[in-house]
């Protein structure tokens, strides 16, 4: 087991270099660079900005210096906010990861309760009823969704927030601080489970199904075992198995930001950067957000790698 | 999302920028201000604020130093913590701020500048010519990466520090701690605004601060400290900026204790701005919008010109495009004003100079306005020798006149693009549109992979910003007019206004003669604010800045 994981994170390296090179070079395939993008600079000044951002070398002088960089552990210096971008990921990505781990244990454990009990009772009426309301809630347009229920919510009802994180001007501090953020996550959190869950309903209802057609299930079945034994501690891990590596590949997501839905709720996430930085190619932050999720994507998959060797035994390879 | 968001930079200014409709434009609709029908329907949380005034910003990044930052929003920001030597009135006009007067020489190179006497930085030190001296050093350091490019003031003596080879500028005497002369190589319009732009406190930012390193100054962005009429508090990112009323202002403490920035989007500033959790902000302008802010009640409603306008360049590299009566046939071949009603409902109108309704600069008498006339176009490019081939498309010496546009995507583009198509169909032209974003498509200009290309200028400020890059030096698609140099070069090196609005005048004409882009549309700018707050006079080149000192809560 102990060679297993070694040789497995030994392996990240090599990913990770190959990344590294298509992420930069992606990136400077890009046409335009952060001094470009300003109309009003006169060609002397914005030669004299290049040379001071080094955008004057060539691409693989800088793919060398950026990995020279990151073999001393430094992502680099952001163009546009002129902070690390360690400090800058530091400063959004913690409220990403609030919103997208309470979406996340929301909507498993909901997928979770939904699919298995779906897949108990297959193509009765409550089966049939819940396939088609995760269906209906997941093929909603996230612009759309949100909209409706701030419309609903926050300004017919005047229950909840319109957006944002806190209340404009608050010193709330303790339980009020945590209970005024809560109360700000509550559409955010909504609008995400209702667009997620529905397709991993689906993979625990297909995964369950296969689990308790399985020839142990028949065993316990006429070992004369309570149906309630048989399903959640025969079938049940089971089928748990292959949702291992879903979850392993939510790592990322925890951190990168949802786009959209932290755009209309003015949620303080993660995922505006991806925007603004492109927009005005502000190369470090970037490529330096982009390898961090990669980094999580391949740790990702190593820790699903993992735990799938620990609960299955017969995939333990050397 | 969508909206007016362009180039980032002085463009994103626009994010914050309000004001007041002036005179002028061949409107249809109304300008000017709405006062609130019914201020009673003020909703419970704007009722609740008793302290504190809300305004809202787009996208701040936190570079609170006015000469460090690289977006507009930012801008705003500094703008409320920073105040300048020299403001701008509601034309655009040159008005003292700090500085109580300015004399400049018989040939325009000399500025002295006096300050107001007692000035103060908020914590209470004293803000002397010192920090002036301070503040443009600072600009001349050959480490300074930020947006403003002080080489264009021509101060004596600046290249030479810039380069090393002297200690000190030797066009920046303090004279007294209330007197500053700036001496200048080169008359220019441009000249005044920067050297009379925002003061850094030497005793503050020279602290951290030796020649060639600015890490210092950069870190203290985070931390801003200035003269303007409120002090910087705090910023939580992506949720707001804080502020209170600096005791220390020289037009005296603001009436409101505290001023809070509130970062919006456009998706949700309406429904934020209807449940009081802002008391101002700006909108797209169209029908629903006014509509929708009419029927809350509570709403004062301002609706001004803007500086900026949209444009299509041409390729003068080109050769077909070189051809004067090409792009003539080009502008009068294309149906703006349906693209004005389309896009503006109203609320624009058809551009036909370098510089926007509401400016000083503005007179559009005599400038020929290219009223579309397909008919015109057909004649002009037949006397061009390109004649209409079997499939419509015209054709010359083998070549079919089909041409590329650059274009990023948002509502104007989104219009202009079938819009054009179908206009220069008409007179035999295909359009082939290129869609990218703008950074992309500032790429292509640059390597001159293109026909025609469309986007909107910055704000302008001062009428040169127009009609800078057509000056054969600065052009990037290849215009030449020996004319619209002279011209050019004589407009900026004059300083009285009255002057230089006639040659600005004079060189409007020749442009629209030997046209080197097409004047799209001048747009207008909807804001509201709650009628619980009084003194919202927004305009254009202030944003709602000169309104703050007089800001006050009502109810």
């Amino acid at each position: 087991m102990r060679q297993f994981i070694l040789r497995r994170v030994l392996l990240m390296f090599p990913t990770l270099l190959g990344a590294s090179a298509v992420i930069f070079f992606i990136f400077a395939l890009t046409p335009g660079d952060f001094v470009d993008g300003s109309i009003s600079l006169s060609p002397e000044r914005a030669l004299e900005l290049k040379a001071l951002y080094g955008l004057d070398h060539p691409a693989w002088q800088r793919y060398l210096h950026w990995l020279w960089q990151l073999a001393h552990g430094d992502l680099g210096f952001s163009l546009q906010y002129q902070i690390p971008v360690t400090e800058l990921l530091d400063r959004y990505v913690w409220n990403s990861f609030l919103l997208a781990s309470v979406v996340l244990v929301l909507y498993w454990g909901l997928s979770l309760l939904i699919g298995v009990t779906a897949a108990v009772r297959p193509h009765s009426w409550y089966d049939r009823l819940v396939t088609l309301l995760v269906f209906a809630a997941m093929s909603f347009p996230v612009f759309f969704l949100c909209l409706l229920l701030i419309k609903w919510f926050a300004v017919d009802l005047a229950w909840l927030p319109v957006g944002g994180m806190i209340a404009t001007g608050s010193e709330s501090r303790g339980w009020a601080h945590v209970l005024e953020v809560a109360a700000h996550m509550v559409l955010p959190v909504l609008t995400l489970v209702m667009l997620q869950a529905g397709s991993l309903t689906r993979y625990f209802r297909a995964s369950m199904l296969e689990a308790l057609a399985l020839d142990c299930v028949r065993t316990a079945r006429a070992k004369g075992l309570k149906e309630r034994t048989v399903v959640f501690k025969h079938a049940l891990r089971n089928g748990l198995l292959p949702v291992i590596t879903l979850l392993g590949f939510e790592l990322p997501g925890l951190f990168s930001g949802a786009i959209v839905t932290e755009k209309l709720f003015n949620w303080p996430g993660a995922g505006h950067i991806h925007i603004d930085t492109l927009a005005a190619r502000d190369y470090p932050v970037l490529m330096g957000f982009t390898l961090f999720l990669a980094v999580l994507t391949i740790l990702g998959n190593l820790l699903a790698d993992i735990a799938y060797a620990l609960a299955d035994p017969r995939i333990r390879i050397r | 999302m969508g909206g007016i968001r362009f180039a980032r930079r002085r463009l994103l200014l626009a994010a914050m920028v309000w004001g007041l409709g002036t005179m002028a434009a061949a409107q249809a609709a109304e300008e000017g201000s709405l006062r609130a029908s019914d201020p009673s329907r003020l909703p419970a949380a704007a009722r609740a604020r008793h302290d504190v005034v809300v305004s809202a910003i787009s996208e701040p990044q936190g570079i609170f130093n006015p000469y460090l930052f690289h977006n507009g929003w930012d801008e705003n920001v500094t703008q409320v913590i920073f105040a300048n030597l020299v403001g701008l009135d509601r034309q655009g006009r040159p008005v003292p701020q700090l500085a109580e007067s300015w004399q400049v020489s018989r040939d325009n190179l000399v500025y002295t500048f006096k300050l107001r006497p007692n000035l103060k930085f908020s914590d209470g030190s004293p803000l002397t010519a010192s920090d002036v001296e301070f503040t443009l050093t600072l600009l001349h350091d050959p480490k300074y990466d930020g947006e403003t490019d002080i080489s264009l003031a021509n101060i004596k003596g600046g290249a030479d520090y810039k380069a090393g080879r002297a200690g000190t500028i030797s066009g920046i005497k303090v004279l007294d701690p209330r007197t500053i002369r700036i001496t200048t190589t080169e008359a220019g319009a441009v000249t005044l605004p920067l050297i009379g732009g925002p003061v850094l406190s030497r005793a503050y930012y020279g602290k951290n601060y030796t020649p060639g390193h600015l890490d210092g100054v950069r870190t203290q962005s985070a931390r801003p400290l200035g003269a303007g009429p409120y002090v910087y508090d705090k910023y939580i990112p992506g949720q707001e900026v804080r502020f209170h009323a600096n005791p220390y202002y020289y037009a005296g403490k603001p009436p409101v204790p505290f001023f809070i920035y509130r970062i919006t989007s456009d998706a949700t500033k309406l429904q934020l701005f209807q449940t009081g959790e802002v008391d101002n902000d700006r909108f797209s302008i169209n029908k629903d919008n006014i509509e929708q802010l009419k029927s809350l009640g509570f709403a004062n409603i301002d609706i001004y010109n803007s500086s900026d306008y949209s444009l299509v360049e041409f390729n003068l590299k080109k050769p077909y495009l070189k051809d004067v009566r090409v792009r003539q046939a080009l502008i009068y071949g294309l149906d703006r004003q349906k693209l004005v009603d389309v896009v503006y409902q109203g609320y624009g109108s058809v551009a036909t100079e370098a510089v926007a309704p509401g400016s000083w600069a503005y007179d559009p008498s005599g400038v020929n306005p290219y009223a579309y006339n397909p008919a015109r176009a057909r004649t002009l490019l037949d006397q061009a020798g390109w004649k209409v081939g079997a499939d419509g498309i015209r054709v010359k010496d083998g070549q079919r006149l089909t041409l590329t546009l650059l274009a990023t995507r948002k509502l104007l583009t989104d219009a202009l693009i079938p819009i054009a198509k179908e206009s220069y169909k008409a007179i035999g032209v295909e359009l082939r549109p290129e869609v990218s974003d703008f950074n992309a498509l500032l790429a292509k200009r640059k390597a001159g992979h293109y026909d025609l290309a469309t986007f909107s200028t910055s704000l302008i400020n001062d009428p040169n910003e127009g009609v800078h890059d057509f000056l054969t030096s600065q052009s990037v698609n290849g215009y030449h007019n020996p004319q619209v140099d002279r011209l050019t070069v004589e407009a900026n090196a004059t300083l009285d206004l009255k002057r230089r609005k006639q040659l600005y005048h004079q060189l409007y004409q020749v442009l629209a003669g030997d046209p080197p882009v097409i004047y799209l549309a001048y747009r207008k700018v909807l804001s509201a604010s709650s009628a619980r707050i009084s003194g919202f006079t927004p305009d254009i080149y202030n944003g709602i800045i000169t309104s703050l000192p007089h800001l006050k809560i009502v109810k």
